[in-house]
């Protein structure tokens, strides 16, 4: 199979509760894929799966046709997946610079070394650099502590440090939220230009964002997939229609 | 090439052209010292720095840098000692290995059971971690009322370091040449430690510190950057051990005990932990109250832990924080506006001093003197303690003070507000630690 994803059957319980009730879904390569789906439907247990941080119950993930399911974040992390999250989350009391230079480092292939160190590591600096520039953070704010940004900043810092390591697979979760109408446009490009030629998973509520990015959508329902396809056909599917009760889906 | 490289090459020039030169002075100041301070007790002194130094960055290395909170890094501390204690003998005994070079044993021990111990305990930080250190503390303790032969009992392993073959007339009999090879291995160990620091281990060090979870998703395993941090810090450990056991040729339970723990956290939260230097100087004030203080006064633990206190509640980033704190203001040229006020705030500093220690020191002195002595030497003057005057005297020294630091304390602040008012050209500074 040609899937950068493919997920088999997967669930997932957290005690009695089960928030994942059978999912089969196939992330092609090289596209920009969205999930939608209202609240508690599940979205982010599903990016919390895929990328290690919860195991699943039942099923299977494979990433690039590897079985990743069980394994630790770490590990997908190293097999080309990357993630950011929700909630800003980087690494407050380093500068901006730091923080994307931690997340190169172990695709440069520095892993644990304790002998050379990161100054000296041109090629590291170098590419910390050109990531700082894509996401606007290239100039003195890059010796700030990350944790002093501004909101904004701080959104476009933990896309910089999913995208660091030069994964194929990009997870991103809710990359737009809480952020003004020129904020979102504006994270909307970042998005186009450091994703291009990668493949997309992306978890999100603004549906101008969704509609104007993705190639296909998906739409998680209480823990269940009810379709996946074009915007266009998303958009006409009844039974999508009467998950969002026909409200933002039709003016998107 | 983006601006940025620009920007960040000239900082790391500069920033490698001033660390040349501080490692260049703290080499030449190391060779210097005894040279200035001749005396064979302030070379004991110095020495007792320079241990307490490589112990205090290398617990350092677990708290400040990788947020690992340990109450028993003694353990490696002591266990290397113990074992260069045992190298030493073996030395006597003709087991061909030269003195200078005894605290790697020291060190590889402190490895090894960095290793050991590390293996399952780093698997979290916080509470977890802490409590498993309390435990492998109490472990090693007790152990070392049940290896008697190990660990000598309460008399310790004693030995002597001028037995070994020497060289050139070197016996190391002197405290000057023990002076030596305790300054060289300190250099040695902070290089090494600023060294690790810089590195790729080093920096996840860190990041894991700050979250252990986002560092998972680049890559990294929590457990491993840990390991890893704590392994080395055992290691340095171990080495101060084995220069302790040079210097003394006698190694006790005591260095591996819960005080001893204690004392090197005091030193690194006391000298500041989110710094290099901190514990250097958290090491330098402890060993100076360990020796000199306790040298005038019999209470200078009560007084170390009112330091600890006033450190906790009033400088949470330590005595190094206090310092670095004014980084930006001399940056921009503005600390001489702040002179005045800090020498208005110093003298009701200096009164509540005066006041707390006299009465403190009065009140020890009455607790166990006896009924013929009822008079003390107090800062030069002789104080009945069964007079009121000496106590009045002191206790409105005391409340003098604390009425004067309110008052000075809103010149304090508006000096400080205004010499570190914005200024847009000023460039930023690099992340601590």
């Amino acid at each position: 199979m040609s899937g950068a994803i493919n997920i088999i059957d997967l669930h997932k319980s957290f005690g009695p509760a089960e928030i994942i009730r059978g999912i089969d879904l196939e992330i092609i390569e090289g596209e920009r894929h969205a999930i939608i789906g209202p609240n508690g439907a599940g979205k982010s247990t599903l990016f919390h799966l895929i990328s290690g941080h919860y195991e699943p119950s039942v099923g299977r993930i494979n990433l690039n046709g590897e079985d990743i399911s069980g394994l630790p974040p770490y590990e997908i992390s190293r097999k080309g997946l990357s993630r950011s999250f929700q909630v800003t989350n980087n690494f407050p009391r380093m500068s901006v610079y730091e923080n994307v230079r931690c997340a190169i480092l172990w695709g440069q292939d520095h892993k644990y070394s304790f002998w050379q160190r990161v100054d000296d590591m041109e090629e590291v600096n170098v590419q910390t650099e050109e990531i700082l520039d894509r996401i606007g953070l290239g100039g003195k704010r890059a010796f700030m502590p990350a944790g002093m940004l501004a909101y904004a900043e701080q959104r476009a810092l933990e896309i910089g440090i999913a995208i660091a390591n030069g994964s194929d697979v990009v997870l991103l979760d809710e990359p737009t939220a809480g952020m003004s109408h020129s904020e979102t446009e504006q994270v909307v490009e970042l998005i186009r230009s450091v994703t291009r030629g990668k493949t997309l998973v992306m978890v999100e509520h603004d549906m101008g964002v969704v509609f104007n990015l993705a190639d296909r959508i998906s739409v998680l329902v209480y823990g269940k997939i009810i379709a996946t396809d074009t915007p266009q056909n998303i958009r006409n599917n009844a039974a999508v229609q009467e998950a969002y009760l026909g409200t933002e889906i039709e003016h998107a | 090439m983006s601006n940025l490289t620009a920007i960040r090459r000239t900082i790391n020039a500069d920033l490698k052209r001033r660390q040349r030169l501080y490692w260049i002075l703290l080499a030449v100041g190391l060779i210097a010292l005894p040279w200035i301070f001749s005396s064979s007790f302030a070379v004991s002194i110095m020495i007792q720095i320079g241990i307490a130094a490589i112990f205090a960055l290398s617990y350092n290395m677990l708290l400040g840098q990788g947020g690992m909170l340990s109450f028993g890094h003694a353990v490696y501390f002591g266990l290397g000692g113990f074992l260069a204690m045992h190298f030493m003998n073996y030395i006597e005994g003709g087991f061909p290995l030269p003195i200078p070079f005894l605290p790697l044993i020291g060190g590889f021990i402190g490895l090894l059971f960095g290793v050991i111990f590390g293996s399952f305990s780093t698997r979290r930080a916080g509470t977890v971690f802490a409590m498993i250190s309390l435990g492998i503390a109490e472990l090693i303790f007790s152990s070392s009322v049940i290896f008697v032969k190990f660990f000598g009992g309460e008399e310790g392993i004693t030995g002597n370091r001028t037995k070994g073959p020497s060289f050139f007339d070197i016996n190391y009999g002197s405290d000057i040449q023990v002076y030596y090879i305790a300054a060289f291995w300190t250099f040695v160990a902070m290089f090494a430690m600023y060294w690790f620091s810089r590195t790729s281990a080093g920096r996840m060090a860190n990041a894991v510190r700050e979250n252990p979870e986002r560092a998972e998703f680049i890559g990294y395993s929590q457990r491993r950057v840990r390991l890893i941090s704590f392994c080395l810090s055992g290691f340095f450990a171990g080495l101060a051990g084995g220069i302790f056991a040079i210097t003394y040729e006698i190694v006790t339970e005591e260095a591996l005990g819960l005080n001893e723990s204690g004392t090197v956290l005091l030193m690194a939260y006391i000298g500041g932990l989110g710094y290099f230097i901190g514990p250097v100087i958290g090491a330098i004030l402890l060993t100076l109250l360990r020796t000199v203080v306790s040298n005038i006064t019999d209470i200078w633990l009560l007084y170390l832990g009112l330091i600890f206190l006033a450190t906790v509640l009033f400088a949470p980033n330590g005595l190094t924080g206090l310092i670095m704190m004014h980084g930006p203001a001399h940056k921009a040229r503005r600390l001489g506006m702040l002179v005045v006020p800090y020498v208005k705030m110093a003298f009701p500093v200096l009164m509540i001093t005066i006041g707390f220690t006299g009465i403190l020191e009065l009140a020890h002195f009455a607790q166990n003197t006896s009924i013929d002595e009822r008079t003390k030497a107090l800062f030069g003057f002789t104080s009945d303690i069964d007079s009121i005057l000496p106590w009045a005297v002191l206790s409105l020294l005391a409340i003098g003070g604390i009425y004067g630091v309110r008052q000075a304390k809103s010149g304090v602040l508006d000096a400080w507000a205004r010499a570190n008012e914005p200024e847009p050209s000023v460039p930023p500074k690099g992340d601590k630690s």
